[in-house]
């Protein structure tokens, strides 16, 4: 089920609350049981079948972490006087497990594919389709089990918590990666109040808005131009443009309706974006952009291989190894393979070159930034390296195209404003203005009144957007 | 304080908004169908364990919420008031409004789709026509964005090209050139056709063409129900609706109209289809691919076969006055090796009548 969806929204959502809040706040465990239930509904409504998967994730997770425990508990390693560590055993059988399965969903076609044109013999392995937010909530129970293994938290003794943990809806499928270290207490004990629902309700409706009123119609553009015969210089840009916004709005608009869907039900996930694209380097960058994602791949990989405290080749295998690793897990295609691995480069290069160069100039490390961005989510949407090795010669002047075109000069008015408000919304240049004008007591009052009047109005125009299209793809749906 | 107030403000906004349109959607009656958007809606589908397991319950159940939520028609219109005065943007689903005209930006010219239009035309005129003594003739139907692309600056298909391309591919046709009697005036406000009560200088152009132009009395009338075209339904902008007139004359009140496909005679108009969800349909009954127009007040014997579109049936009446016989046939709905079954050429008057618009789609052509 889509959160910008007619039956998320006006069916589901609706019950899910009314019932959630009827549960006095003292029945913590029965509001977390009520949570399970809808989360396990919600993700049956898009895959049935799936639930059944989840469920073995979970439990597979649950006994091992248990199991860890007990056996430390138990000192068997002492006991038995061997050297065999046995809640290693346990924690890898339990990676194996969570990782095999992600292995086999999300790989085995590509890996197949690959092998198979290294051979240059043509076959194909049959895979039932990717089962959704799997890489998701398998990173979350990666996490889960490495801080139990690494006794950084305990062991989760309620299966209902663990699972809740795993499967609440809010994040469950297009993040953010909630860590178990972030969200155990809350598990246990959290507040409900007023300013937690008003907040997590207006931060909801921003997010809902960003998705369907910005990425959306971007996305159509990126359609458009995809679906051209008269492509030229100035529609790939435009098409870069339009494309590098549809997908910061897109993720961000739906990091923002599960932090808001979290506060309400009393939860505080962590922020996955930071306005990514006022960064003055890559490395910021990705401080800034999905950065749950970027905090799991530090704790997980980088760091447990030696992070930069190593020799400057082990260093680079380092990033190699994390980039090739963050970019497979945005999609099993080799165009993900090379956007990984151009971030990954993008930043060796900077912190080695010219990272000292880019403080001394804000307007061109500004401009590298975006222009960098730009490339990789051309990289990032190709649906064929040939075409989209075109495309990037193309907006260098490379190529047979044009300057101009007649459809570039057209979808540039026609959507130049939609490009405009995208622009200045990836900036923090509207909350600076709405802060600025409360700190004055008539700016606050008129803030204060016309807030809650612009929340209905957003909510009223993205659900006139949900009912006249059709155009609602969610693009970190299949990560 | 007035941070509280403000929260509360904010929950009570949302909460009412959210459960008024909760309730009305879980509790509305279902509609049959959409009048704007002419077609069935989607109603509440059962369910089972076969269609749960399946997904296709949770298909349905999409489709039926999207379908069936309150103030539809209403939230529509908003989204278009946005999308065009908020966000300017110069289309909604590739349909423009300009002087009050729905237009749709018929874009790129499909040269395959011309070419195949052009070939299925060959391969009629080889099978049943090569060693005839008909007359052939083609007109080529603008469509409403030849006439404002340029001025609106819209998108529109490269027509010198269409043009040429057609006089290349039919040089056997006499082409008879209306583009020159119409313009935007001619054409429905929120309908992709052409008014009949306007085409009466275009009949005689093309009955004079081929030399059977017969002075005839015409009276135009007009239905009393609103017409709201095939495009108010396509773009979510509010448009005014359009009038709904017809041509008659004592010749036409006589003819008598057989349906092959239906095997049943009809009249030229059928008001009731005005009354239901195409009413255009009432002319010559819509889609039909073969039927036979007989005029019993003909002075002479003469035989007019046209091969048309939808843009044939509000026009073809206006051909009757100077023949006996008026036959249409659209290629869209019957296969041209079935023709022979019904038709026998050796020395009418044949028409291809069709618009830019299907000709651009002609992989339509059977």
């Amino acid at each position: 089920m889509l959160f910008s969806s007619i039956t998320f929204l006006y069916y589901f959502l609706p019950v899910v609350m009314v019932v959630y809040f009827i549960i006095p706040s003292r029945f913590l465990a029965v509001r977390n049981g009520w949570l399970l239930v809808a989360s396990l509904f919600f993700y049956a409504w898009g895959e049935p079948v799936y639930v059944l998967l989840m469920a073995v994730l979970v439990v597979t997770g649950y006994f091992s972490g248990r199991a860890m425990e007990k056996v430390r508990s138990l000192n068997i390693n002492e006991y038995s006087g061997k050297q065999k560590s046995w809640d290693k055993v346990f924690f890898f059988v339990a990676v194996l497990v969570q990782l095999g399965f992600l292995l086999y969903f999300k790989y085995t076609d590509f890996l197949g594919k690959s092998f198979s044109a290294i051979i240059g013999v043509s076959f194909s392995l049959s895979v039932p389709a990717l089962p959704i937010g799997i890489s998701f909530y398998t990173f979350q129970m990666l996490s889960y089990l490495t801080d139990v293994y690494r006794k950084a938290v305990p062991a989760q003794r309620s299966f209902l918590r663990l699972a809740l943990y795993i499967s609440m809806f809010p994040q469950l499928i297009a993040g953010p990666i909630v860590r178990y270290t972030g969200v155990v207490k809350q598990l246990e004990n959290r507040t409900h109040n007023g300013e937690n629902w008003a907040l997590g309700a207006r931060r909801f409706v921003l997010g809902l808005s960003k998705k369907v009123l910005l990425a959306n119609v971007l996305g159509e553009l990126c359609a458009t131009f995809k679906d051209s015969g008269d492509k030229s210089v100035l529609f790939i840009w435009i098409y870069a443009v339009a494309l590098s916004l549809q997908i910061y709005f897109d993720f961000s608009g739906y990091s923002d309706m599960a932090i808001g869907l979290g506060r309400i039900f009393g939860f505080h996930f962590e922020e996955n974006f930071l306005y990514p694209y006022t960064s003055r380097s890559i490395t910021e960058f990705w401080r800034r952009w999905h950065r749950t994602l970027g905090f799991w791949f530090r704790d997980y990989v980088y760091i447990p291989l030696g992070g930069s405290r190593v020799p400057k080749i082990r260093w680079f295998f380092n990033l190699f190894v994390v980039w090739v690793l963050t970019g497979l897990w945005h999609g099993a295609a080799w165009n993900f393979v090379l956007w990984g691995l151009f971030f990954g480069l993008l930043l060796m290069v900077e912190k080695h070159c010219f990272l000292k160069y880019l403080e001394k100039s804000r307007i061109l490390a500004h401009g590298y930034v975006l222009v960098a961005v730009l490339v990789s989510f051309v990289i990032f949407d190709a649906s064929r390296l040939a075409e989209t090795a075109g495309y990037l010669a193309g907006m260098w002047g490379g190529g047979d195209w044009p300057l101009l075109s007649g459809e570039a000069v057209y979808y540039l008015k026609s959507y130049g404003i939609v490009l405009v408000i995208g622009m200045v919304g990836a900036t923090p240049l509207c909350s600076r203005l709405v802060r600025r004008a409360e700190s004055t007591i008539t700016g606050k009052k008129i803030i204060h009144l016309l807030e809650p009047i612009i929340l209905v109005l957003l909510l009223l125009i993205t659900t006139a957007y949900l009912v006249d299209g059709s155009f609602n793809p969610f693009l970190y749906f299949r990560f | 304080m007035m941070a509280e107030k403000k929260n509360k403000a904010v929950i009570w906004g949302i909460l009412l908004y959210f459960l008024g349109f909760s309730l009305w959607a879980w509790t509305g009656r279902a509609k049959e169908e959409s009048v704007t958007e002419r077609r069935k809606l989607q109603q509440l589908p059962e369910w089972s364990i076969e269609t749960v397991v399946s997904g296709e319950f949770m298909q349905d159940f999409e489709a039926y919420a999207l379908d069936q939520f309150p103030a539809r028609d209403r939230l529509r219109q908003i989204k278009g008031y946005v999308s065009h005065y908020l966000y300017g943007q110069k289309d909604d689903h590739g349909i423009y409004i300009a002087d009050g005209y729905a237009v749709k930006m018929e874009y790129p010219l499909n040269q395959e789709g011309v070419i195949r239009a052009t070939e299925r035309f060959q391969y009629v005129y080889d099978t049943y026509m090569a060693e005839t003594d008909v007359k052939l003739y083609f007109c080529l139907i603008p469509d409403k964005n030849y006439f404002l692309a340029e001025q609106t600056g819209h998108l529109s298909m490269d027509y010198p090209a269409l043009f040429t391309l057609l006089e290349e591919k039919i040089s056997k046709m006499k082409h008879i050139d209306i583009a020159d009697l119409l313009e935007i005036e001619d054409y429905y406000r929120t309908d992709i056709h052409w008014k009949q009560e306007r085409l009466l200088d275009v009949a005689e152009k093309i009955t004079t063409a081929m030399g059977r132009f017969k002075q005839a009395d015409y009276e135009i009338k007009m239905l009393s129900q609103p017409f709201y075209g095939v495009y108010t339904g396509q773009t979510s902008l509010p448009l005014e609706a359009d009038e709904l007139k017809y041509v008659t004359s004592s010749t036409l009140e006589q003819s008598t109209v057989y349906d092959f496909e239906n095997q049943r005679s009809m009249a030229i108009y059928d008001k009731e289809k005005a009354k239901g969800r195409d009413p255009y349909e009432m002319f010559l009954s819509g889609s039909l691919s073969l039927i036979q127009i007989k005029n019993p007040l003909a002075s002479a014997k003469g035989e007019l076969v046209i091969f048309r579109d939808s843009f044939g049936s509000s026009l073809a009446p206006l051909l009757v006055e100077g023949y006996s016989m008026v036959t249409l046939v659209d290629l869209r709905y019957i296969h041209p090796d079935l023709l022979g079954r019904y038709l026998t050429f050796d020395k009418q008057d044949v028409l291809f009548l069709y618009s830019t618009s299907v000709l651009n789609q002609g992989e339509t052509i059977k």
